[in-house]
């Protein structure tokens, strides 16, 4: 299994306010999925999301990417982790304000041993006429691509993304949404798309809904829609 | 692959212009004029170090009342040493200063011509360059005694008196009222052999390995020739102030500097600090989202020190380039302003541009890697939630409801902001420090020059010239019939006089460099110092208990100068002198205890001028100008130095002050929007957060004054024991805290009303930008 999540705990706070976020999720997705994480406003899905990325810890459990026990790494070796297999894609786009698109990417491609072509993913993400803009010069849409680009441009094993239309409009996020199928179909990166949007759950490969800091809900969509075909 | 943040260099330079360009300025001036300093301090160090040899420097000297008898110079040169005559007449001139002249030099201490020409005819001399300087002589000007007159054909650095210390026993140096020069030998045979000074300088065939050697030498020397002849002066080379002060003196001042280079730089870097600290919190969510895809903490703090390192480099160059073409010469010419040096060449300045640039680089580098370790040092979690504080979440200050909401929100603003201000308050102390330096001089010296016309002992002093052979006890027939004569012809019916004794001791302090003190035997119930003498121990002046910390019950323990006879005295009391070294005591216990005469004294105190006493028994009358010669030298060499660091101290405060209120503007830019957005006017807002930052800075302007205080009365106490022999007390006058006060709140008001003008500019959308 590419990815292997085993009884992972996370709680907040200390003695009466001590909040239990995950309760023991057990997980796995294959190389190459698209999975969503559905749940609403304080299920735990960003909180399970941070620990799979190794910016948050677990309190218990084990974390395996194709064989390697995030556990045991220490703050160096994570980084290096982070660096080397997965791409992190957020609500608010965080851009360098004083980057142009391209330079943005490039932040990207810096950290990738095989990073892809810049020019190329710039055109494939639709941004090539706006390389030279820096992030005030664009829209939400084109901010977000720049976003996406930052992440997949260093060719990662796993895209994580937390509410990566959440700021967006209705046609802008079904834009994104095209892209991240478009991105996922030829490059072949595994997917983990943390979403309150219930709609996008028809896109995905597996379909995992979190409430109350466990797992209602895991399973493989046999009846994946287009994205271009998504309504909400 | 380069790093592609590596880009935002240049534009956050181009973005941040002012704010860079300012620390940029200052970083160069500085580094500049430290840079400047020491290539001018290293590379006369050198020519005054090389001097000894270039101009065959003297291994000491000594004057004796007559002639050397071909007896003497043979003893001499039985004892390793050549001598050489170096006569002089001292001429007191009509522009009120005294002259020394001496017969140009052809073997040892030889002159270096700096402008013109040396004598070549009778009627001509050539004087030193400093003294001509100070009296606004030049070539072609005649000097004249009114009645006999000199043209000067060159102006001349004598290397035996790179310092001019008339005596090697003053306070101070005065290269106003004191001069050195040269004639040819014909011009100064026809001087007239009564005028003379028999002063013969010595060089040892077998140089002494060490100091300690020499003073045995020197020490070996001076006994056998105290049998010879009667010595009037002693002083070997390594304790002559005429040679020796300058090269130590230029030694403390590089250190000095070095240090002002140094407190500038840490206090830039904890500017660059605040600075990078408020960035990381600006971009906390960039910071977090590149620390989550992989950027390691140490790339993330490498990309952040670039524009402090990059700043601080450019300065140090440009600095460095300053430093040897524009500020080596300003610097070297303070110092012959203050000294008489030979001519010098820039030498290549290796520890220069190691101080100079590796030092402050490296300390930039380490403080702002403290810095951004320190703030980096939180998880890309915490970064991308902008929760940014490492410590727990304190719970916010209660503030008391009946606190006006402004005065609240004011308060808020002033917790919030605490570290820059704290950065601000060291800025402020170090500026004021240097006002304060700058002003406190002048008030020093002009309250010294009042103290001592105030407390003189008497308007005149007249010391005698007693004839020192009268005290040697191996010849006592002859030393009675001198003292007989001389008692005769120095008795005064002046009503005024009263007679006193004096005696001189060296100190044998381990820390402060040694010097003499002078006793005075008075009379049982002086006129002019009004004292209980009826005691076993002795007075001591203010100034003396003030310099070595002495109060009534220590004991004090000095030392013959020439000889290793020590003597202790109990301090009974103090006496408010504060311009001299000095001990009282009774006339007659005076001269029991240093076994003279029981009628033995020295001279006389009187408040009119005495006119019955042949000149040739006054050795000297000490009247308040040449009390006041520390303070005139001072003033002379250190003024126009004063002017520079009040420029620079200014400019230092506006810098601070303009950064920091900037970066604190910068840091609530978005509350400031955030407040727009709720309808405050410019005009409130500003009152929000100008007036805080006014608060503070008047706060800050107010305590720093009494830590400046103590702190500049420590450095001044430790700068006059080591600069200086004598003591000059530290005053302040009270009009300079105002001043300071006004220059840093009007300082201020410049800047404020500038960032007045930013705050109007801070776009109502930045509040709505930022929010996550």
């Amino acid at each position: 299994m590419f990815l292997e999540i085993k009884q992972i705990r996370k709680s907040f706070g200390q003695g009466e306010n001590r909040v239990e976020v995950l309760k023991g999720i057990d997980l796995e997705v294959e190389k190459g999925e698209f999975c969503v994480l559905l749940g609403s406003s304080g299920s735990g899905k960003s909180t399970l999301l941070n620990i799979i990325g190794g910016i948050d810890t677990a309190d218990a459990g084990d974390i395996c990417i194709r064989g390697e026990k995030m556990a045991d790494m220490n703050e160096k070796r994570l980084t290096m982790y982070r660096r080397k297999h997965l791409g992190y894609i957020f609500q608010m786009y965080n851009l360098i304000p004083n980057l142009t698109v391209r330079e943005n990417v490039e932040v990207g491609a810096y950290l990738g041993e095989r990073p892809l072509d810049v020019d190329e993913l710039l055109r494939t993400l639709g941004l090539y006429e706006h390389r030279n803009k820096r992030p005030n010069q664009l829209s939400g849409g084109q901010q977000q691509r720049t976003a996406i680009g930052r992440a997949l441009v260093k060719n990662p094993d796993i895209l994580l993304m937390d509410e990566p239309t959440g700021a967006l409009d209705y046609n802008t996020s079904k834009e994104i949404l095209k892209l991240i199928e478009m991105v996922n179909q030829k490059y072949g990166n595994t997917i983990i798309m943390v979403t309150h949007n219930d709609a996008i759950k028809d896109m995905a490969d597996r379909v995992v809904k979190l409430r109350d800091g466990m797992i209602r809900k895991n399973y493989k969509n046999e009846q994946k829609i287009p994205a271009a075909d998504l309504e909400w | 692959m380069k790093n592609p943040l590596n880009k935002r260099l240049l534009r956050e330079l181009k973005s941040e212009f002012g704010k860079y360009a300012v620390i940029f300025l200052l970083l160069t001036g500085t580094i500049g004029f430290v840079s400047g300093f020491l290539v001018a301090d290293g590379s006369m160090i050198i020519a005054y170090d090389e001097s000894f040899e270039k101009y065959h420097i003297e291994d000491g000297n000594f004057c004796t009342q007559k002639e050397l008898n071909r007896a003497g110079r043979k003893m001499t040169e039985e004892l390793g040493i050549t001598l050489y005559d170096n006569y002089y007449v001292e001429e007191e001139l009509t522009n009120g200063s005294t002259m020394r002249i001496f017969k140009n030099r052809g073997e040892v201490n030889l002159a270096c011509l700096m402008e013109g020409e040396f004598p070549d005819a009778k009627g001509e001399i050539a004087i030193d360059r400093m003294y001509a300087e100070n009296n606004h002589l030049s070539v072609g000007d005649t000097l004249t005694n009114g009645t006999d007159s000199w043209t000067i054909t060159g102006l001349v650095a004598l290397p035996d008196y790179s310092c001019l210390f008339s005596d090697n026993n003053d306070s101070m140096f005065d290269a106003v009222k004191f001069g050195v020069s040269v004639v040819n030998e014909e011009e100064f045979e026809s001087m007239g052999k009564n005028k003379i000074t028999y002063s013969y300088s010595w060089k040892y065939h077998q140089p002494p390995k060490d100091e300690y050697e020499e003073n045995d030498m020197a020490e070996e020397l001076m006994e056998k020739l105290a049998k010879e002849v009667t010595l009037t002066d002693f002083v070997p080379c390594y304790k002559n102030q005429a040679i020796q002060f300058t090269g130590e003196d230029m030694g403390s001042d590089k250190a000095m500097m070095e240090v002002l280079l140094y407190i500038i730089i840490v206090i830039m870097a904890f500017v660059f600090g605040v600075t990078i600290s408020n960035t990381i919190v600006k971009e906390a969510n960039v910071i977090g989202t590149l620390r989550a895809s992989g950027y390691t903490r140490s790339e993330l703090i490498c990309h952040y020190m670039m524009t402090p390192l990059a700043v601080t480099l450019l300065g140090a160059l440009c600095g460095n380039l300053l430093g040897y073409t524009v500020f080596k010469d300003v610097c070297a010419g303070m110092y012959y302003g203050s000294y008489s040096l030979p001519t010098f060449e820039t030498v290549w300045n290796a520890e220069a541009f190691i101080k100079t640039t590796i030092v402050p680089m490296i300390l930039m580098f380490c403080i702002n890697y403290l810095i951004l370790w320190q703030k980096l040092k939180l998880s890309p979690l915490k970064f991308l939630r902008r929760d940014l504080s490492s410590k727990k979440q304190r719970q916010a200050l209660p503030l008391n409801m009946h606190i006006p909401f402004f005065m609240r929100f004011r308060i808020r603003v002033i917790l919030q902001n605490i570290s820059n201000y704290v950065v601000l308050f060291i800025g402020f102390l170090f500026a004021n420090l240097l006002l304060m330096f700058g002003l406190i001089l002048p008030s020093i010296l002009n309250h010294y020059q009042e103290e001592i016309e105030n407390n003189l002992l008497s308007k005149y002093q007249y010391m005698l010239q007693i004839p020192m052979d009268s005290l040697n006890s191996d010849s006592k027939l002859e030393s009675f019939i001198r003292m007989m004569i001389f008692y005769a012809g120095v008795e005064t019916d002046n009503e005024d006089a009263e007679k006193f004794s004096a005696y001189s001791l060296q100190t044998m302090d381990q820390k402060i460099p040694s010097e003499a003190i002078t006793f005075y035997g008075l009379e049982e119930d002086s006129r002019y110092v009004k004292l209980d003498l009826n005691t076993d121990g002795v007075f001591i002046s203010s100034g003396y208990a003030q310099k070595y910390e002495l109060k009534p019950g220590d004991i004090i323990t000095l030392k013959e100068k020439y000889e290793n006879k020590e003597y202790s005295f109990m301090v009974d009391g103090i006496y408010d002198y504060e311009g001299t070294l000095s001990v009282f005591m009774e006339r007659e216990k005076l001269n029991e205890t240093f076994g003279l005469d029981e009628n033995y004294f020295a001279g006389y105190f009187s408040e009119t001028e005495i006119t019955d006493i042949d000149k040739e028994y006054i050795a000297s009358v000490i009247d308040l100008d040449d009390l006041t010669k520390i303070s005139r030298q001072l003033n002379v060499s250190m003024g126009s130095m004063m002017n520079l660091v009040n420029a620079f101290a200014i400019g230092m405060y506006m810098i601070l002050i303009y950064l920091l209120s900037k970066i604190i503007i910068e840091k609530n830019a978005q509350s400031i929007s955030m407040t727009k957005i709720l309808g405050y006017t410019n005009g409130e807002i500003s009152r929000l957060y100008i007036v805080s930052t006014t608060m503070v800075v008047i706060v800050c302007l107010l305590i720093s004054l009494p830590v400046e205080e103590q702190i500049m009365h420590a450095l001044f106490k430790e700068m006059i024991v080591m600069m200086i022999t004598g003591w000059i007390p530290y005053y302040v006058d009270p009009v300079i805290f105002v001043k300071i006060f006004v220059a840093g709140l009007v300082t201020y008001v410049v800047v404020a009303m500038l960032e007045y003008g930013k705050i109007r500019k801070v776009p109502m959308d930045a509040a709505l930008k930022n929010v996550e």
